[in-house]
């Protein structure tokens, strides 16, 4: 099907009535994925997002429920949002990445009921990369700029309209409020050199990484990586994968909000116990932590790397901290224990 | 979809006791508001639960009952942090909440037949308690062969749960081995170190489990000990305390390795954690 | 801008050869455009990896607090205040640290070109000295290389370094006397109009702790954000909170704040810090007459007591 240019922020003006929509605005010189009240607030012309949309999914700052002391006992209301929603014009690597913390939010004994009643509630609209970015990898881990994967339509920009191609049920019947006609032999063509001219310039070797991690947590490459390190979250605040919560309640006396909002393993709070002991207490452990949970735990846990190759923890480094580089040194270096 | 393992149950706290001298360590006995409730609360020893301070927040602590006492939860807890402290000011008959039970449990079936060696030190002793009270319940204690007890405290004002300790000692059916670090006038029992006391005991490794619990450094000197006497990794279980918050294996805190101690744990054999990195 | 590269490698070889230092903090190129890294040098022979232009920006007296050893910095002008203020506070010994102090003229925003090429992927940077030519597949803008600078550096008055053991290159000239024109606008808003303002920035703070982790001024063991008894914000980021962290940041580094603009620089969220940080460095100069980082004799504004402080709250007889 083709949908021209123009006609699309009318088209997102018909979805909003019915669906929260959110699509990517322009903020200064980046964009965000932001709940828009007008189709003509979406920006798609933009690499990627500075921050993911998984936000959509799962917020920096979420209500888990609110609670009020009665004579009886304690009166308590979840905050479940099972609102209806479309991310409109994510990214493949983006879109994959929900597909991985599904496996997160749905573990072999608990479901999160914030998390997935979203995810069941939302449709992804995808925007193919056809300019992918000097830090995009995607097509290291498992994704490309093109790639289908967990969308329910994907959009390919062909100039003045994009080929939009349903490919769930729901995309399809999303699809069809658009009423839009066919794309012709010349406008599948253009996808198609879209695709072919849509390369990466940057390519991460994961072949051996995670044969590696499994014997090097003892290795001396470790007492590297993080000196430069300032030990923020800028990194895992601006990753599509990174999941790590925390909980806290807001309140006035016996009465307020259990509340979850993003927590960083690059934190030392994030695991000092209560006695001032700390498992990972310092810069070496930490980062050695978010490289392992990506690129062993989660491989282990879920048969999958935690980690899309979207480039934007390289962006947002402080310090230029590339993970990239992070990922070669173990491939080269960390041959044995010890 | 199943229930929101998020929302804490309703409890009320019906004993608020001081458990130790030092009064740092207090004993909470909570009652479910719903008999519904309740039964939706199946629990063994060595599972952990997320006690709730409305106003506070939570936190999780090992449920020191045993599910053969039914109609109340029991938690002794040290005052360390705000939650804690909060619990430790809680004026009986307030409404608190719980979430859980979280976690595994001690392996009880695979237990059944074995002699059981259980050894703590200072307040890691609450599972253990649910265990034992679960071992010497009637219809249990068939099950299981010799139960040798060692519990050691750096002095008698800091020993856990002093009555059931008389009562213990006073039966036939569990040989209980109390020890302090330094000599007390008045105690006529056991002193020494927990290690040093493990070495004297020097318990059968034959077709026995030993669980161990306590603070780190008494882990690390009575685990030789426990070699000495023959016991291999795979007869040697202890928890694991790493901080949690979801306590569903979600937010990403209190993994060891590939394992999160909340949802895969807090109960691993010595054999499992030696497959894994030593960050707990 | 000079060309320092090669003056900066043999200073710090020599250093490691002569076992001077046990270790070389300097700057190595970066893996993005208009990007350097961090970098620590141990061995002789890496020292070829040390590298000096318009994209040394982040502060590296950030490494030096409380190490072992000696140690050899390559420290432009602010990095040098950082490293005098963190001296006067105890937390750099002045023997351990021998500090290779570089003239520096100002260091590039990348934001400030992101925002010239609208956000587009910048994929090359060409230096051309005086002006730098950025592309991106479809795209090149050739642009002034003062235009990029950061603001922090268009009113540093101190890009020569105050303190050091060697200075590398040439001198650079000194500005004019100083004047805080860019804060006056800030001034010059009522109440609701400066918190509308702050409430603009801060509406886009993710608390990173970006600023703060960047800032060598902050250093408490426990960042009061992070106390949970009492728990004085709240770890929500909403627009208050967000803005009482940076109030309490600012309020603690008063006196100590070396104009740096490190928080500044390493906001991923492009907040503009400096409005905060440079009115108080302006109040403090206005209060006390004094300037964090300049001298080794002079202690923080907050820690000492003068008797000709101007201090126009005080009623005076």
């Amino acid at each position: 099907m083709i949908m021209s240019k123009s006609a699309l922020p009318d088209l997102l003006d018909k979805l909003i009535g019915e669906y929260e929509v959110y699509a990517p605005v322009k903020e200064g010189y980046y964009s965000l994925f932001k709940k828009i009240t007008a189709g003509g607030e979406a920006c798609f012309d933009y690499a990627n997002s500075k921050i993911p949309p998984k936000g959509v999914l799962f917020p920096q700052s979420e209500k888990l429920f609110c609670y009020s002391l009665t004579g009886e006992g304690a009166k308590i209301e979840d905050c479940i949002d099972s609102g209806k929603k479309v991310v409109f014009g994510l990214r493949p690597c983006d879109a994959r990445s929900l597909l991985l913390l599904d496996n997160v939010f749905k573990n072999d004994q608990y479901t999160d009921p914030y998390y997935m009643t979203r995810r069941e509630n939302t449709l992804l609209v995808g925007m193919a990369c056809i300019n992918p970015a000097g830090t995009c990898f995607c097509t290291s881990m498992d994704s490309g700029p093109f790639d289908k994967t967990g969308l329910d339509v994907l959009l390919t920009d062909i100039g003045d309209a994009y080929l939009v191609e349903a490919l769930s049920d729901a995309g399809k019947a999303l699809v069809e409020k658009f009423g839009l006609g066919d794309s012709g032999d010349e406008q599948n063509e253009a996808a198609a050199k879209a695709r072919e001219a849509a390369e990466l310039t940057c390519r991460v070797n994961t072949g051996e990484l995670k044969a590696k991690l499994d014997i090097n947590f003892y290795h001396a490459i470790w007492e590297r990586f993080h000196e430069k390190c300032l030990g923020c979250a800028a990194c895992t605040y601006s990753c599509p994968t990174c999941h790590c919560f925390d909980i806290v309640d807001e309140a006035v006396d016996c009465n307020g909000c259990r509340v979850r909002n993003w927590d960083s393993c690059m934190f030392p709070l994030f695991t000092m116990h209560g006695s001032g002991h700390n498992p990972r207490p310092g810069g070496k452990e930490r980062m050695r932590q978010r490289i392992m949970h990506k690129f062993k735990y989660f491989v282990d846990n879920f048969n999958a790397m935690a980690c899309v190759g979207c480039g934007r923890c390289i962006k947002n480094c402080p310090v230029n901290l590339d993970i990239r580089e992070i990922l070669a040194d173990i491939q080269e270096e960390g041959r044995s224990d010890k | 979809m199943q229930r929101n393992p998020y929302l804490p149950l309703p409890v009320k706290l019906v004993k608020n006791f001081t458990e130790t001298e030092d009064r740092l360590i207090h004993t909470f006995t909570f009652q479910f508001l719903s008999e519904d409730d309740e039964k939706s609360f199946p629990y063994m020893p060595g599972q952990f639960a997320e006690v709730c301070v409305f106003g506070k927040g939570e936190a999780p602590f090992g449920i020191a009952s045993s599910p053969t006492e039914p109609g109340f939860l029991k938690f002794s807890v040290a005052k360390v942090g705000v939650v804690s402290t909060a619990l430790h000011l809680m004026e009986e008959g307030t409404t608190a909440g719980v979430r859980g039970p979280l976690g595994n449990h001690y392996p009880v079936e695979q237990m059944k037949g074995k002699n059981i060696v259980i050894i703590g030190g200072g307040f890691a002793f609450t599972t253990l308690r649910s265990l034992i009270t679960y071992i010497l319940e009637p219809e249990h204690r068939g099950d299981y062969g010799k139960l040798t007890v060692i519990y050691g405290a750096r002095n008698p004002g800091l020993l856990l749960y002093k009555d059931e300790l008389e009562d213990w000692d006073s039966r036939s059916d569990i040989d209980l081995v109390c020890t302090i670090d330094r000599p007390v006038e008045g105690w006529t029992r056991r002193v020494g170190f927990v290690p040093a006391v493990t070495k004297e005991v020097a318990p059968n490794s034959e077709n026995s489990v030993a669980i161990i619990c306590g603070p780190p450094v008494m882990i690390k000197f009575t685990m030789p000990e426990l070699e000495a006497c023959g016991f291999m990794p795979e007869q040697v279980i202890m928890s694991l305390e790493n901080r949690m918050k979801c306590g569903i294996g979600m937010c990403g805190r209190c993994n060891v390795g590939n394992k999160y101690v909340c949802k895969d744990g807090p109960v691993f054999t010595k054999a499992e954690l030696n497959q894994l990195p030593g960050e707990y | 801008m000079q060309k320092l590269d090669s003056a900066i490698q043999d200073l710090a070889k020599k250093l490691l050869e002569e076992k001077k230092v046990d270790l070389v903090v300097g700057f190595a190129g970066g893996s993005l455009p208009l990007r350097s890294t961090p970098c620590f040098i141990r061995r002789p022979e890496d020292a070829s990896e040390l590298i000096w232009n318009y994209s040394c920006e982040n502060n590296l007296a950030n490494y030096l607090r409380r190490r072992e050893g000696r140690v050899a910095v390559v420290a432009k002008g602010c990095d040098v205040r950082s490293i005098v203020a963190l001296i006067n506070e105890n937390q750099i010994n002045r023997e351990n640290v021998y500090i290779i102090g570089v003239p520096c003229s100002g260091m590039v925003d990348r934001a400030k070109a992101d925002e010239a090429v609208d956000g587009r992927d910048i994929l090359e940077v060409e230096d051309k000295g005086d002006t730098l030519v950025i592309r991106g597949k479809g795209f090149a803008r050739e642009m002034k290389l003062e235009d990029l600078f950061h603001d922090t550096c268009k009113v540093c008055r101190h890009g020569n370094p105050v303190l050091c053991d060697v200075l590398v290159g040439e001198a650079v000239p000194a500005k004019p006397g100083e004047d805080f024109d860019d804060v006056t606008a800030f001034e010059a808003l009522s109440p609701a109009e400066r918190r509308a303002t702050l409430a603009a920035e801060f509406f886009k703070c993710i608390r990173c702790y970006a600023c703060r982790n960047a800032c060598p001024m902050c250093y408490c063991a426990e960042c009061f954000v992070d106390c949970s008894t009492p728990a004085w914000i709240k770890k929500t980021p909403d627009v208050d909170d967000n803005i009482m962290f940076q109030a309490g940041r600012v309020f603690h580094s008063a006196g100590r704040c070396a104009d740096c603009g490190a928080c500044d620089r390493a906001c991923p969220m492009g907040i503009n810090l400096r409005g905060m940080t440079r009115k108080m460095v302006k109040e403090v100069k206005e209060l006390f007459g004094c300037e964090a980082g300049v001298s080794l004799e002079e202690k923080p504004a907050l820690n000492t007591f003068k008797a000709d402080d101007p201090q126009p709250f005080l009623v005076k007889e």
